[in-house]
């Protein structure tokens, strides 16, 4: 398309918009990373299956903005905990939208994690290079559990605090390390005030940052290492693309016989949509 | 695979999607930004049918259960805990262990297990393959994975206890169903609470898998008040080797009535 | 001032061999020492305020001194300026040897100021974290109401306030049976009801009559008459326990806990919980195989219970 002349609005809507993102990339480079980020390359296969990741992460931020937004209502005391969740869900503007979908929010977090681990592992997406962004995986899970677990106790309804009793208690049943898990988790001897102190503590605070630093690491390692491709492409089952664009030569993991005939996936199309 | 192979493979992969790929803006996140939004409507529609079905009350439950139930008592006698569903797995992995020796193993030792697996999977599985066909044992254990996990949840999901309290609440449909006299029935209600069901079932309702006798039919064989009460007095007296706990507290009016009860259940076709 | 003057032309230029730099000085962290006691002097003692602007005064002097000390300085003073600078490049090229073992030096001390850092501020809040969990897990003595409440040979759903000033969340049950006198001395059969599997709370199999609430120095204390109790059983997974407590079935690693009682003024008051191994033998006459309290899961008798410590920081 051929350039024409800008207008005076245009020139002031550019310098109103560019100039700043300029000052920042300059003193930054955060403008580059993001473009970098938007306009990085992923394979031309990758597909539905490929966005359980980041419906993970859109669970994880729902998660967040309304637990912020219920500790600004919560008390975290067993006198008055159990009244000000009533509080919330009945007479509060919007509360118990709030509650519900943080409640609600848990849950599929949840699914969503166990569906992305699983997609991950029948693409075997988890092997080489990738082999630690596995391990963060597998620890955001653990953390995920944990967070559903200091959270269930918050409401401090009779699900809760009988849930947290057993809970505790499988902790205190490891050997050795037991019967000290089990009084450091309470806060003493009983499940008390510091008991439920604790648990928002580790809810609010400590389970969160944790998993915010751990989930921007998979992240970092994603956008490092790149997104694999399902395993039913024919780069998965170990052909490669010749660079002299004489097509495809079978190298390692194949049958054989020969197969198809020799085009890989859809070639044609992708290269002229880009 | 050596590892030099691995890194080769890596840098190919690198270049085949540097040459073939797509941009992720948007393209990739056109789908990104759809299954968002799909997450977040089932998310606040979740939350607005948990919302619009429930009450105010404690325990008045909805389509997806309760607002909260009652508030937190820790001197209860009649709560029934259960955990949120996702842990019902684990909840259940607990009731299989039955025996004091095997409780760590349900408590620390398979999760703790399982845990240790699940995180060491690419460092034990270190193929490159990944086409699903040519991975029969990764699949094979994930389906197993899944399966027990899914089998375990729903008998987490659906796990009940012959508790007395509970057990109570079934004594009219009792009536109804055996044509149960007022003795009877008075019976039925020594029956649901003084523990019987803890071992065997009646109705549907008890604990199956103890080995004790179904109890809907007992009446049909005919034994008389005076077996039934003798039985109750010293089960193995009457049935030598029966491992069944004697019940010495009951008044003997209590006895009639739960001989009664016994006798009078002659099974749903009998009793009409 | 070198480099402000470079920055309009823009293109890279490599700095100067020798930099136009003050000399090194540590007057001016004296002189902000001296205002820094000025001020607090100010607030806190006139004295403290004298001497710091004593400070301020001297060091400020030296420092103004210093500072000009080249502009005084006539220009033939200048090259001496400059020896210490390639002395030093001298001096450094001389002493390569020596560099690594320096390097080494500045290593450790970075390190261990650094973890001397991390530890003045963790070390406290981690022992905060941890050590309240532990200390003062005594337990009150609860006062049940007079003896006879509790009728003999007949279990009573007991739930009362272990915690005076904690309030609901003290609140717990146990299932107390009398069991008349032996030798004169009144007998009790008291028992938790929490569950010693996973410690969910277990129920009596029984029938219930009716409660009734007894108000005593220990608040109030409700009281439920249980009739021909042939068990206890647990609503998690599957627990049972016959009447002393005793697994019947399930999966519990030992019998049900008990407390400790003693009778004030004709009145029940409990003590502290223990865990019970098994019983042997029946209501006064039983024998009790008594442990330290433990949490439930956790075996006290048998090979297992060295897999578990017993909670020595409980008096």
């Amino acid at each position: 398309m051929a350039r024409r002349r800008k207008s005076k609005r245009q020139q002031q809507l550019q310098a109103l918009i560019m100039a700043p993102l300029d000052w920042l990339e300059e003193r930054s480079g955060l403008v580059g990373a993001v473009k970098y980020f938007l306009f990085r390359k992923v394979p031309a296969e990758s597909n539905w299956f490929h966005t359980l990741g980041s419906a993970t992460l859109t669970a994880f931020l729902v998660q967040l903005v309304t637990g912020v937004i219920l500790a600004m209502y919560y008390k975290p005391s067993p006198e008055e905990a159990y009244g000000s969740i009533q509080k919330i869900t009945n007479d509060l503007t919007l509360g118990w939208l709030v509650r519900g979908t943080h409640r609600w929010g848990a849950s599929v977090f949840i699914i969503l994690l166990f569906l992305h681990m699983g997609r991950v592992f029948l693409f075997g997406a988890y092997k080489y290079p990738r082999e630690l962004n596995w391990l963060v995986g597998v620890i955001l899970l653990t953390l995920a559990l944990a967070e559903g677990l200091t959270g269930y106790l918050l409401p401090w309804d009779q699900t809760a605090y009988w849930a947290t009793v057993v809970a505790i208690n499988i902790n205190a049943n490891a050997p050795i390390v037991g019967p000290f898990l089990g009084d450091f988790l309470r806060g003493g001897a009983e499940i008390g005030e510091e008991t439920l102190a604790r648990f928002y503590s580790l809810h609010m605070l400590v389970i969160p940052g944790g998993l915010i630093g751990l989930i921007t690491l998979h992240l970092y390692l994603v956008i490092r290492l790149g997104v694999t491709e399902p395993p039913w492409t024919k780069a998965a089952a170990g052909y490669e693309f010749l660079d002299d664009g004489r097509g495809p030569v079978r190298k390692g993991l194949v049958e054989p016989r020969p197969r198809g005939n020799g085009s890989i996936g859809t070639p044609a199309r992708t290269e002229s949509e880009v | 695979m050596s590892s030099e192979e691995q890194k080769r493979q890596f840098e190919l992969y690198k270049k085949r999607v540097a040459k073939r790929g797509k941009p992720f803006y948007p393209h990739a996140m056109f789908d990104d930004t759809v299954m968002s939004f799909v997450v977040v409507s089932v998310i606040t529609g979740l939350a607005c049918l948990w919302y619009f079905t429930s009450g105010p009350e404690a325990g008045d439950s909805g389509v997806l259960g309760p607002r909260y139930t009652e508030e937190a008592d820790p001197g209860t006698t009649s709560f029934v805990p259960r955990p949120d569903w996702y842990f019902y797995f684990l909840f259940y992995l607990l009731r299989i262990f039955k025996w004091p020796e095997s409780v760590i193993l349900g408590t620390v030792g398979i999760p703790t297990i399982a845990l240790i697996l699940l995180i060491l999977v690419p460092f034990y599985d270190r193929r490159r393959e990944r086409r699903i066909a040519r991975r029969p044992v990764a699949v094979v254990a994930a389906l197993l994975v899944v399966a027990s996990m899914g089998i375990l949840t729903y008998k987490g999901a659906t796990a009940k206890e012959s508790l007395p309290a509970e057990s109570l609440a079934k004594v009219p449909e009792w009536v109804q169903t055996q044509g149960l006299s007022a003795e009877g029935e008075a019976g039925a209600r020594i029956f649901a609470q003084a523990g019987c069901l803890g071992c065997h079932t009646y109705l549907g309702e008890g604990t199956p898998n103890l080995g004790a006798p179904d109890l809907t039919a007992e009446g049909a064989k005919n034994r008389g008040i005076q077996f039934q009460i003798d039985h109750l007095k010293c089960p193995s007296c009457v049935t030598p080797g029966s491992p069944m706990p004697p019940f010495e507290n009951f008044t003997n009016e209590q006895y009639q009535q739960l001989a009664t009860f016994l006798e009078e259940s002659k099974g749903p076709k009998g009793g009409g | 001032m070198a480099d402000e003057l470079e920055r309009p032309g823009g293109e890279p230029v490599e700095p100067e061999a020798e930099p136009h730099l003050p000399s090194p000085t540590i007057w001016p962290f004296a002189f902000a020492g001296g205002v820094a006691l000025l001020l607090v002097g100010l607030i806190i003692n006139w004295i403290l305020a004298a001497i710091g602007a004593v400070l301020l005064l001297v060091f400020g002097f030296l420092w103004i001194r210093e500072a000009t000390s080249e502009v005084r300085r006539p220009p033939a003073a200048a090259p001496p300026a400059a020896a210490p600078v390639s002395e030093l490049a001298v001096a450094e090229e001389e002493e390569e040897p020596e560099r690594y073992p320096r390097s080494v030096f500045l290593e450790m001390s970075t390190l261990g100021v650094g973890a001397l850092i991390g530890g003045i501020v963790t070390l406290p809040a981690l022992g905060f974290m941890v050590a309240p969990a532990f200390v003062g897990q005594e337990h009150d003595e609860v006062d049940l109401g007079p003896l006879a409440n509790f009728p003999k040979d007949q279990f009573v759903i007991t739930t009362f306030n272990s915690k005076k000033d904690e309030g609901s969340v003290g609140r717990r049950t146990a299932f107390i049976r009398n069991n008349g006198l032996k030798n004169d001395v009144p007998s009790f059969t008291i028992i938790s009801n929490r569950c010693a599997h996973l410690g969910c709370p277990t129920q009596p199999q029984g029938l219930p009559g009716k409660a009734k609430d007894v108000k005593g120095s220990s608040g109030t204390v409700t009281i439920i008459p249980v009739a021909s109790v042939s068990g206890f059983q647990c609503p998690c997974h599957g627990g049972a326990y016959d009447d002393e407590g005793n697994r019947t079935a399930g999966p519990p690693v030992r019998a049900l806990d008990r407390y400790e009682f003693l009778v004030r003024e004709g009145n029940l008051v409990l003590g502290k919980p223990y865990s019970v191994g098994k019983v042997i033998g029946k209501s006064a006459d039983a024998k009790i195989e008594a442990y330290r309290v433990a949490d439930p899961g956790q075996h006290v008798d048998g090979p297992e219970q060295y897999f578990y410590p017993p909670k020595v920081w409980i008096p």
